[in-house]
């Protein structure tokens, strides 16, 4: 098994003990949570995937009659948020033997992890190890194909300073009472393709949101001081800030979406009508408040599927990152984009190929064409 | 109270369709009228839309008297979901009637004087507004909505803006249903314009300018996530019902008149497209052939489909003021025989929806009584049926 190691980006070994046996000139990281390593905060990671029901030919619903998908995207971006210094690691213990992964299933979630600035703990369950010690095909097929993935994101190790291109910034504390409910927003908007930076609450006041459309101060109660100040000027110069009634006093000028919106200057303060309760419809109603015209990026026969869009501090590259979580391939998924980027590659764990841009109604549309797990669409101005 | 356009002096088509009704409920099968239809070459969605509409509605007779200082509801097809393509190519160019050929027909409809246009389309996956979901299809609503003046969009699959929904009887106590109950959009109007897709449809053979109306029924009511006694508050689910039968929509509307009636989608959807119709007269029908799909009328193949989808640019505009002449000519043009049967092309496995609209007296799908003008039918007929 060690000797499948070898060349790969992979550089150590990591659990809760040593191996019994001999691993060489491997360094070995033991995983404690409560002491993890030197610039490292260890998660625990989801098997991102749809998530099937018991019985068969099914998928678990979630209260919107939508597939339940299980990622680590949100709990991701929020340590890296929190903590920006370190790079998280997603720990997962093998699954057991009543819950049978494909091995094809394994290239997901590193991909994911990575698209995300992670990294994802290997842990192979006994059959795929097995099929591995046999050098079966299929499994050392899979195994390259992981590989593979990690090589991309090794090459491309610029991508973990890239930005997300989003029109909406979420702030929140991520604690007490509506802590819950913003940790799920960061979980639902991707499934709508809502593009967001997160900001932490204490940082709000020195907060540049520049390349944003709309805040969503996601607190109980409205902002105050400076964060307040940096917020309705961010409404003044033509933004939208989504907050807790009180932050004005104002008359609305329209009730939408549950929400009252009040006219800011050249923006919009827009406050809930009642309190922010429901994740799912919050997302929906951000969004459509926002409005389907800020995407920047829309996906078309994506099913199941996350989007990550990052781009250089210079704005002339950018990648978007596509993570499907239901097994087997997409249909042909084709990427809208506002940017007028001039050139495209999509790389999947199996190869690489130039896409063409053609003109689109909103802007330009990619034909990224059908993959499994993981696509990285690059692009350059 | 709907009031709708008719050549016949001094009766609306509802006025008619009563008639019909009552004929048929009497045992007497009523003569179905004939209108004009005109028929165009259209090669592409570029500046030639607007033109070619323009003739094809001088073609037949003017749309002024139609439309000026009316309010007018435009039934366009995008039917969910939303974000499904075939292929790459978007759902504007293969199932969806196209923002052009939407844009144009706006743009005439207003310069003819129309007191107020909304654009009208309902989604079984959301109550998004309709703009929104314009959006998600990869397109600016603000093409449209500034095609004319005072034009507005609504998502008619629930409530909308409505107080209320609005119920719509069908003359002579329906086929399957009675009567609908439906966004205000569609009783708040005088003048119904459908602008279907050129399209063929695994359980209506044709889905054309009476088809599209499937989607006025609201998937509150209708859907499958439908409340079983009052709609649900949000839309959810297709409309399997029409298809299946399995269910009855919501019990503040009257159920379907036979349950025992057959269960099969072929029997079904060409019978509750023809009472939609017969409930919500069609005023103007415009079909858009210029580039469209063969085989199915969804992004994928129907299940046990045998024959795959192809991306095809018939070049074909067709307008009319009958829906049932003007789908006829449509069939006619796709390389079927409008007089067919069950069991003949295109409805080897459905009863036809031109026979049972032209038996409940809404339009005559006789050719011979038919006039079209513009572009002769076999010098623009493009055989759907070559792409297995």
């Amino acid at each position: 098994m060690l000797a499948l190691l070898k060349g790969t980006p992979i550089t150590c070994l990591a659990g809760s003990a040593p191996p019994p046996f001999p691993i060489g000139d491997m360094p070995f990281i033991t995983l404690n949570p409560d002491h993890p390593p030197d610039g490292v905060m260890l998660r625990e990671g989801a098997w991102p995937r749809v998530l099937p029901a018991k019985e068969e030919d099914t998928a678990l619903a979630g209260v919107t009659g939508g597939p339940w998908v299980d990622s680590n995207a949100a709990v991701i971006r929020l340590a890296q948020t929190k903590e920006p210094g370190k790079q998280v690691w997603l720990t997962y213990s093998p699954p057991g033997p009543q819950d049978i992964v494909p091995v094809e299933e394994y290239v997901r979630p590193i991909a994911e992890a990575e698209a995300y600035g992670a990294r994802w703990v290997i842990a192979l369950d006994g059959p795929f190890a097995q099929g591995l010690s046999s050098k079966s095909e299929r499994a050392l097929g899979v195994w390259r194909q992981m590989m593979s993935v990690l090589r991309l994101f090794e090459r491309r190790r610029e991508w973990r300073a890239w930005q997300p291109v989003a029109a909406l910034a979420v702030v929140s504390s991520f604690q007490g009472g509506t802590g819950l409910i913003a940790e799920e927003f960061l979980n639902l908007a991707p499934r709508r393709h809502l593009a967001h930076r997160i900001v932490l609450a204490s940082d709000a006041a020195a907060a540049s949101f520049a390349p944003q459309k709309a805040i969503l101060y996601l607190e109980a109660a409205p902002p105050e001081g400076d964060a307040r100040s940096a917020l309705l000027r961010f409404a003044e110069n033509g933004g939208s800030v989504f907050a807790p009634r009180g932050i004005i006093q104002a008359k609305p000028v329209e009730i939408r979406q549950e929400h009252a919106i009040h006219a800011h200057g050249r923006g919009r303060v827009i406050t809930p009508l009642d309190t922010w309760e429901d994740p799912f419809a919050l997302a929906r109603q951000v969004h459509l408040l926002l409005s389907i015209r800020e995407d920047v990026v829309q996906v078309w026969n994506g099913g199941d599927m996350n989007s990550h869009y990052l781009s250089s501090p210079d704005g002339r590259r950018a990648v978007v990152h596509l993570v499907h979580y239901a097994s087997g391939h997409t249909q042909p998924v084709t990427i809208g984009l506002r940017t007028p980027y001039g050139s495209a590659r999509m790389t999947t764990a199996a190869s690489t190929t130039t896409v063409k841009a053609t003109a689109g109604g909103l802007g330009i549309e990619i034909p990224v064409g059908e993959f499994s797990s993981y696509a990285a669409i690059e692009l350059d101005v | 109270m709907v009031r709708t356009h008719s050549a016949a002096a001094g009766m609306s088509r509802r006025d008619l369709l009563i008639a019909a009704g009552m004929a048929l409920a009497a045992g007497r099968v009523a003569a179905a009228p004939a209108a004009r239809v005109a028929v165009a070459r259209c090669p592409d969605y570029s500046t030639g839309v607007l033109p070619a509409l323009r003739k094809m509605f001088d073609g037949l007779g003017g749309i002024e008297r139609l439309v000026a200082g009316k309010s007018v509801a435009i039934k366009i097809n995008m039917a969910n979901p939303l974000r499904a393509r075939t292929g790459h190519r978007p759902a504007w160019n293969t199932r969806w009637s196209h923002p052009a050929v939407i844009a144009a027909a706006v743009s005439l409809i207003g310069g003819a004087g129309a007191r107020r246009i909304r654009i009208l389309e309902g989604s079984c996956e959301d109550d998004n507004p309709l703009e929104e979901n314009v959006l998600q299809g990869g397109w600016d609503p603000q093409y449209l909505l500034g095609a004319a003046t005072n034009v507005e969009m609504e998502n008619t699959d629930s409530l909308g803006r409505g107080k209320r929904y609005q119920r719509l009887k069908v003359p002579g106590g329906g086929l399957i249903y009675p009567s609908f109950d439906c966004n205000h959009s569609y009783v708040d109007c005088d003048v119904m314009v459908s602008i279907a897709k050129l399209k063929e449809h695994p359980s209506a053979g044709v889905a054309l300018s009476m088809n599209n109306m499937i989607g006025i029924a609201p998937a509150t009511i209708y859907g499958d996530a439908a409340g079983f006694e009052e709609p649900a508050q949000r839309p959810f689910g297709r409309r399997g019902m029409f298809h299946t039968g399995r269910r009855q929509p919501s019990s503040i509307v009257p159920a379907e008149t036979n349950p025992d009636s057959p269960r099969d989608a072929g029997y079904r959807i060409p019978r509750v497209t023809t009472d939609l119709v017969a409930a919500r007269p069609i005023d103007l029908a415009i079909i858009d052939g210029i580039e469209t799909q063969t085989s199915a009328e969804g992004a994928a193949p129907a299940a046990g489909a045998r024959r795959r989808i192809h991306l095809v640019t018939p070049g074909i505009l067709v307008a009319g003021f009958n829906p049932v002449c003007t789908d006829a000519v449509a069939a006619a043009l796709m390389g079927f025989d409008p007089g067919a049967t069950r069991g003949t092309a295109p409805f080897e496995h459905c009863d036809s929806t031109l026979e049972l609209a032209e038996q409940a007296g809404i339009g005559t799908r006789d050719l011979k009584q038919i006039e079209v003008v513009g572009v002769p039918i076999r010098q623009l007929q493009f055989a759907f049926r070559r792409y297995r």
